[in-house]
């Protein structure tokens, strides 16, 4: 019996409770995932497991497609460590040889994860791997020259919610997309317990530029975790 | 007036959003000068056209995130993102480069000094108390030792101190000079407490992008330790487990080695809760499968393996609950 494929944009679409998207380098996995051959196509497995975008894609009440970036857009990716997300991320936003002209500045603070992300970048053109601290934005914006218009922040420090709101109020367009993955157990114990720490963190966007669409819970795929699906307001 | 900038140009702005002046990079425009460009920018500083146009006009505003604001700012053409795509791989690259130089000596440093803070830290601070505890007869000079120093640094006399801390009036006081030595010499507490705080910080950045994996296993603190006491990464990763097991252990080894029983753990990993915090029957197994794992671990980051995820981790702990559950009674001796 085959499956019923749902398309969530250019190359990335739904079978059953799986994900895959087109792959930008055929013959190559990038985290050991599976692939298969349609036609001239190849598609790669999204590990809900390993990735909390592919995770939020499925545990959505919204558009899953909406969450995703379309392929052309300008991306900021804070926190890409070794670059599994980040690659296919790529497959939509670039696909093979970048001939969507997508771009996504993958930014990590740990030089020994940049060392995967930059051979990635190496086969994968649209991928800028910038080895910096998030949390200051002058490290970042000498390589942005235009807002961006999808930005996810998964990084594995304290105060998550106040340097996402930085970095969206100076480097998110309008209406551009935000997610923040939050984990339960980075932040300090003495911070409260796990809900109480979502809610501080939610209190943080509401008061910011940034509206929350959706506190999408990622149990059973990645415990201990939430992503907030954010949209920059339209400011002038 | 304000300046926006980035490594292509610069403009100066007025208030009604007219460029009035621009200047462009147009000499020596190469990769490898590009990085340096990025390199500069990194560290907050002006790129050579803004800092031109900043020393022609007065009283101007520099933004360096400007640009992003102005919906006219030019788009890369093509050969400009082939340079940056480019430039910006090679800027990480000598960055990942410059990392890695002699880590193993920066972290000796650092963990080596944090360890001299907190011996005179240790030291100060019971000086400080016992000597607060002779003019404050009847405060609790066990608990609240941290709420007793920072009171002294708080007040402006002894009886103030008193008052903030809500015990009975002393009934000598210290002269004036006396008390300001007193005040001076809390204070010295509060900062060595602060520096050590600095220290740690530093020691944590610089532990996860060196053993990320060892980190994620026993924390970055204790990572840096156990890396101290073997003297380089290199020389961590080839000990076997049991040496690895007994790290911090000196003086029980050295008792083993006149005919005691051998140790089941070094102070490092005896600081751990899985360890420490066990039935004292389970520590020396509970310590021997962390120090497997710890010896894989720092192997990972040693000789360039992925490091280990949440995954990982969370297998290792179930499984050391495991082991510590298989045992709920003491052996019985024989
Ligand atoms: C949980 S991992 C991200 C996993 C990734 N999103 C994925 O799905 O493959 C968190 C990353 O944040 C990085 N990180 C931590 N603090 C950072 C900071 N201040 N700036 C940039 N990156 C940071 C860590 O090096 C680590 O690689």
């Amino acid at each position: 019996m085959k499956r019923k494929i749902i398309s969530l944009g250019w190359g990335v679409r739904k079978e059953g409770r799986n994900i895959w998207t087109r792959n930008a380098v055929k013959g190559i996995s990038v985290r050991k995932e599976r692939r298969k051959k349609d036609g001239k196509n190849e598609w790669r497995i999204w590990d809900p497991t390993k990735s909390k975008i592919a995770a939020s894609l499925l545990r959505t009440k919204f558009d899953p497609a909406k969450i995703i970036p379309q392929p052309g857009n300008d991306c900021l990716y804070l926190g890409s460590s070794t670059g599994g997300t980040v690659s296919h991320i790529h497959d939509c936003v670039c696909g093979s040889g970048n001939h969507h002209k997508g771009q996504i500045i993958a930014v990590d603070i740990s030089s020994r994860m940049m060392r995967e992300l930059v051979k990635l970048s190496e086969i994968r053109p649209g991928i800028v791997p910038v080895l910096a601290d998030a949390r200051d934005i002058a490290q970042i914006s000498p390589f942005i020259y235009k807002k961006v218009d999808w930005i996810h922040q998964d990084l594995s420090i304290s105060d998550q919610a106040k340097t996402f709101v930085k970095i969206a109020e100076s480097f998110l367009k309008n209406n551009g997309i935000g997610l923040l993955s939050l984990k339960g157990a980075s932040e300090r114990a003495a911070d409260g317990s796990l809900e109480i720490k979502f809610e501080k963190a939610e209190e943080i966007l509401m008061n910011s530029n940034l509206n929350v669409i959706e506190k999408i819970d990622l149990k059973g795929l990645e415990e201990q975790h939430v992503l907030f699906y954010c949209k920059m307001k339209c400011i002038d | 007036m304000r300046i926006s900038y980035d490594w292509r140009l610069s403009r100066l702005i007025n208030d009604e959003g007219m460029v009035i002046d621009e200047i462009y990079w147009t000499s020596d425009v190469t990769v490898p000068n590009l990085v340096r460009r990025l390199l500069l920018l990194q560290k907050g500083r002006m790129s050579p056209e803004a800092r031109i146009l900043y020393e022609r006009f007065d009283d101007v505003e520099v933004c360096p995130e400007g640009h992003l604001d102005d919906i006219n700012w030019p788009p890369y053409d093509e050969d400009q993102q082939k340079m940056f795509d480019e430039a910006a791989i090679k800027m990480t690259k000598l960055k990942i480069a410059e990392s890695s130089g002699d880590l193993d000596k920066r972290l000796d440093m650092l963990v080596s000094s944090a360890n001299e803070i907190r011996s005179t830290w240790t030291t100060s601070e019971s000086r400080c108390i016992e000597w607060v505890g002779l003019f404050l007869t009847e405060i609790n000079l066990d608990t609240n030792r941290k709420e007793i120093i920072n009171s002294i640094v708080k007040s402006e006399s002894i009886s103030s101190a008193a008052n903030l801390m809500e015990t009975t009036q002393p009934l000598f006081s210290p002269s004036e000079v006396e008390w300001k030595s007193l005040k001076k010499h809390c204070e010295l507490a509060v900062d060595l407490t602060q520096r050590m705080r600095q220290h740690e910080d530093a020691i944590r950045i610089l532990t996860l992008d060196y053993m990320p994996t060892l980190s994620s296993l026993i924390g970055p603190l204790n990572a840096s330790k156990l890396l101290v006491l073997a003297g380089s990464r290199e020389r961590l990763a080839r000990m076997p487990s049991g040496s690895l097991q007994v790290l911090g252990a000196h003086a029980a080894m050295a008792a083993h080695r006149k005919g005691a029983s051998p140790p089941k753990h070094g102070s490092i990993l005896f600081s751990l809760p899985q360890v420490g915090k066990s039935p004292r029957w389970v520590r020396g197994k509970v310590a021997r499968f962390i120090a497997g794992k710890a010896s894989i671990a720092t192997r990972i980051d040693h000789f360039g393996g992925i490091p280990w995820g949440d995954k990982e981790i969370s297998k290792i702990n179930s499984d050391i609950e495991k082991i510590i559950s298989k045992f709920p009674k003491p052996p019985i001796r024989k």
